[in-house]
């Protein structure tokens, strides 16, 4: 019957239409990450003499990154990489590329994701840790973690505004982020027989990671900002136009002239049909 | 008489066809056509030795004073923005000129940098007018008070409504120096006499 095949094509032309305004929203709404993640290294082991570090997309016998003479207690800026699998190695500073690592493991590095590889523990136990790095705060907050990396001390408490932040960090060990309170306050680290205070701040929207290392007297504390924001976090979106250039919101007259001229004549095209097979008879079905 | 009876069907047909095309065309112009740029292809890896330096971290940044991004023609000095009362992010009175939210981190120190700008004023183009058109490549230089140079390499361009603003890409911690740089697009809303989405450019400072 023509009328069920009409029935079936409009339809079909709804749904195009509905699958049209779908998909235009769908785009919009999409987002794409942009397939970088960071990188850092670091040499974290006292007794452990420099060394130089490669740093090998996977697969790949030439080196991406590499850096030379690398002593206790250089963290290296982040490197941005595409995301990916890759090994880190570590020779003895000085050390032909093609000898054999002191040293190596692999890292996956995520799109949007932050690692730090340190070579950590004392040089008879060195091993090289992958950290992932906290790249979000909560509204407000700071964040910090702490790296034990004095060998002379073997248990570090760390407390900070006058809080134990961290109590008994065991040498070569790395605690998990903390959220605090941002401000500017003393950070105080006592092993068994040395201490070190330092006044440092710690941002709003501001990721830190604090180093405890052997200085050539007594503890050091080494602070590494792992990322930062912005400390105030405005609501919504910038109202950024006037409009003086913008195309305007065309005017919806014209498209609802199209959808009356379209129902009247589905209204006249309907009546027609409908009354057309009753004057004919029955038998027309 | 058969073949009289189809000759209304076309005219019913017709009328369907008008109506969906006239619901469609309202539907869709309704809304602001948001664009999504592609991101940046995989960035190229770093070759070569780079030499151990130690982390660049308490030696502060000088404060940025202007701002030129020469593919798309803009040069203009850089204002300071803070929060509007209604707690949004300020922008320039001028719609010549962009501005640095001083909540952000320093253009060139770790953390992303905000910088705001209008796309036009009631009568014209504004500072960022042609924000839209950068390219992943296109590099973004801001001159601080020192004297020194940020340079800065777009790695996406992209578009959202006002409602779902990305607002922990554009204010969250970032592990590197980078830019946001911010101004309106999409569709303008004549009664509520703003724009609908929100452009937003990144960009990272170049090694």
């Amino acid at each position: 019957m023509k009328i069920m095949r009409f029935i079936r094509w409009t339809t079909f032309l709804m749904a195009a239409a509905a699958l049209l305004l779908g998909i235009t929203r769908v785009a919009s709404a999409s987002t794409t990450s942009s397939g970088t993640g960071w990188v850092r290294l670091a040499h974290l082991s006292p007794n452990t003499p420099a060394v130089d570090v490669y740093l090998y997309s996977f697969g790949d016998p030439s080196a991406e990154l590499v850096l030379h003479h690398v002593g206790y207690g250089t963290v290296s800026p982040y490197e941005a990489l595409a995301a990916g699998e890759y090994t880190v190695a570590m020779r003895a500073a000085g050390a032909a590329a093609s000898t054999k690592p002191v040293l190596s493991a692999s890292l996956t590095v995520a799109p949007g994701g932050a690692y730090t590889v340190a070579g950590l523990g004392p040089e008879s136990g060195l091993r090289l840790e992958v950290l992932q790095d906290q790249l979000t705060d909560p509204p407000g907050k700071a964040q910090v973690r702490f790296i034990q990396a004095s060998l002379q001390q073997h248990e570090v408490t760390v407390t900070w505004d006058g809080k134990p932040t961290v109590t008994n960090l065991a040498f070569g060990s790395v605690s998990s982020y903390q959220v605090v309170s941002p401000a500017t306050a003393t950070l105080h680290a006592a092993g068994e027989s040395e201490s070190v205070n330092s006044t440092i701040t710690l941002a709003a929207g501001t990721v830190h990671t604090v180093v405890i290392l052997d200085g050539s007297k007594a503890l050091v504390l080494d602070n590494l900002l792992d990322a930062a924001g912005s400390d105030g976090v405005p609501a919504g979106a910038a109202a950024t136009g006037l409009g003086g250039t913008a195309p305007r919101v065309p005017s919806p007259l014209p498209w609802l002239y199209l959808i009356a001229a379209g129902l009247l004549l589905t209204m006249v095209g309907g009546l027609g049909v409908r009354l057309v097979p009753r004057q004919r008879g029955r038998h027309a079905r | 008489m058969p073949g009289k009876r189809p000759a209304l069907f076309p005219v019913l047909a017709a009328g369907l066809i008008l109506a969906v095309a006239g619901a469609a065309g309202l539907a869709l112009t309704r809304h602001p056509v948001a664009a999504v740029y592609a991101a940046a292809p995989t960035l190229p890896a770093p070759t070569g030795l780079i030499t151990a330096a130690p982390q660049q971290r308490s030696a502060q940044v000088s404060l940025p004073v202007t701002l030129s991004i020469p593919s798309i023609g803009v040069q203009t000095s850089l204002i300071h923005l803070g929060l509007a009362a209604d707690g949004t992010l300020q922008v320039p009175q001028s719609t010549a000129v962009a501005g640095w939210y001083t909540g952000s981190p320093r253009p060139g120190a770790v953390g992303s940098a905000v910088i705001a700008g209008h796309i036009d004023s009631r009568t014209g183009p504004g500072v960022f007018f042609r924000l839209s058109s950068l390219r992943p490549g296109d590099r973004v230089y801001i001159r601080r008070a020192d004297g020194t140079l940020a340079v800065f390499r777009v790695t996406s361009v992209r578009q959202f409504p006002k409602d779902s603003f990305p607002t922990s890409a554009v204010y969250g911690p970032a592990p590197d120096p980078e830019v946001r740089l911010i101004t309106c697009g999409g569709t303008f809303d004549a009664q509520q006499g703003s724009y609908l989405s929100n452009t937003i450019v990144y960009a990272t400072e170049t090694s």
